[in-house]
């Protein structure tokens, strides 16, 4: 007899087509009928940079600015989440599945929140740096993987020739 | 590099395919049902093993969360997935010639070697047994990292499943880290899957 464990699974997404890509090989292959798992979909905004309105001599509609950043950035949410829910719309009946969004720096905010959520698994694309780019920019996906407690998956871009 | 695969079938749906060729014949050899929606394709699966506990842990992991993935269901008749079991054995032994000792100690080494990989399979394999799942074992001589991704290329793997050895940082700089080579150049999503911590408060 087969226990349906319930799982918490993670699927870091941002505005890359990559992390479309593990969206949708995780809904594929990680949800075989009849089990019970959560899928949490993770989006984290970067920092918003912070005007100090003290040195804001320069700029005579101070107002505007932040405002039109956070208006940028609102949409930016709604475009991911949008792009998300056209993958996984097929599998919603089948599956719960929870939204988060996130402020910060993605590798930590990531981590964090397998912590918080106290995932059993991770689920990111990879930006596919090369050599340079990646020691200069850093990798999140292998700062996660090195780094949160659980397993984690990282989904390439796939060659097509299967 | 020499490859040498027994394939075993575990469960009585599957069928023992005994190859005396490269690995790669007998994966390709799954052809896996083409997805329609509802019937979802069931994943071929490499787990890369060596001796310590930390891939074993990764095997157990594997089979109890991807059994429902990889197992095959004979109510839907369909095919199977596949777990494949590789295991890349350094080279270097082959180049510790005793000087004036005769050919007896390397061969001596070689079958110390082999027991010892067939220990390891034994184990792995009692890890799978009984859980319905098609497993093979490869064996690999080579770099481990280089080697696993040679091999996920050739068997067309959807998912390959490694252990962390948990190296800080330095360590790992100065050895490298099999799962960060293959994190980067595998051809297929990679699962990394690290030790639970015995120090730390678990959740269960």
């Amino acid at each position: 007899m087969e226990e349906i464990k319930e799982r918490k699974i993670v699927v870091a997404v941002d505005e890359s087509e990559e992390s479309m890509e593990a969206l949708s090989w995780s809904l594929d292959n990680l949800f075989p009928i009849g089990s019970n798992n959560t899928l949490t979909l993770l989006y984290v905004k970067p920092p918003l940079p912070v005007y100090s309105s003290l040195d804001a001599a320069g700029f005579i509609v101070a107002g505007d600015p932040v405002a039109a950043l956070e208006k940028y950035e609102h949409e930016l949410v709604e475009s991911v989440m949008a792009r998300s829910r056209t993958v996984y719309q097929d599998f919603e009946s089948d599956i719960n599945i929870e939204r988060r969004v996130g402020r910060g720096d993605a590798k930590e905010v990531i981590c964090n929140a397998v912590e918080k959520l106290r995932a059993d698994m991770l689920v990111m694309g990879t930006h596919d740096y090369g050599f340079f780019k990646r020691a200069l920019l850093g990798s999140v996906s292998q700062y996660c993987a090195k780094r949160v407690k659980c397993p984690v998956v990282i989904v390439k871009k796939q060659p097509q020739n299967i | 590099m020499e490859t040498y695969v027994d394939a075993i079938g575990a469960g009585d749906t599957a069928a023992t395919t005994t190859t005396s060729g490269a690995g790669d014949t007998a994966a390709k050899m799954m052809e896996t049902a083409t997805a329609a929606k509802p019937i979802k394709k069931k994943l071929k699966v490499m787990v890369a093993i060596d001796e310590s506990k930390n891939s074993f842990y990764a095997l157990e992991w594997a089979v109890e969360h991807l059994r429902d993935v990889i197992s095959a269901e004979p109510e839907t008749n369909q095919e199977g997935g596949l777990l494949t079991l590789v295991h890349v054995h350094p080279t270097y032994l082959q180049y510790i010639y005793p000087t004036g000792g005769t050919d007896s100690v390397p061969e001596s080494m070689r079958k110390a070697r082999e027991e010892n990989t067939t220990k390891l399979f034994t184990r792995a394999l009692e890890i799978c047994r009984g859980k319905m799942v098609k497993t093979e074992t490869m064996i690999i001589e080579g770099d481990a990292k280089e080697m696993i991704c040679q091999a996920v290329e050739q068997t067309h793997v959807d998912l390959l499943v490694v252990g962390s050895r948990g190296l800080g940082m330095i360590k790992r700089a100065l050895l490298g880290s099999v799962s960060d080579y293959c994190a980067q150049h595998a051809k297929c999503p990679i699962l990394i899957v690290r030790p639970p911590k015995e120090t730390s408060t678990s959740k269960q």
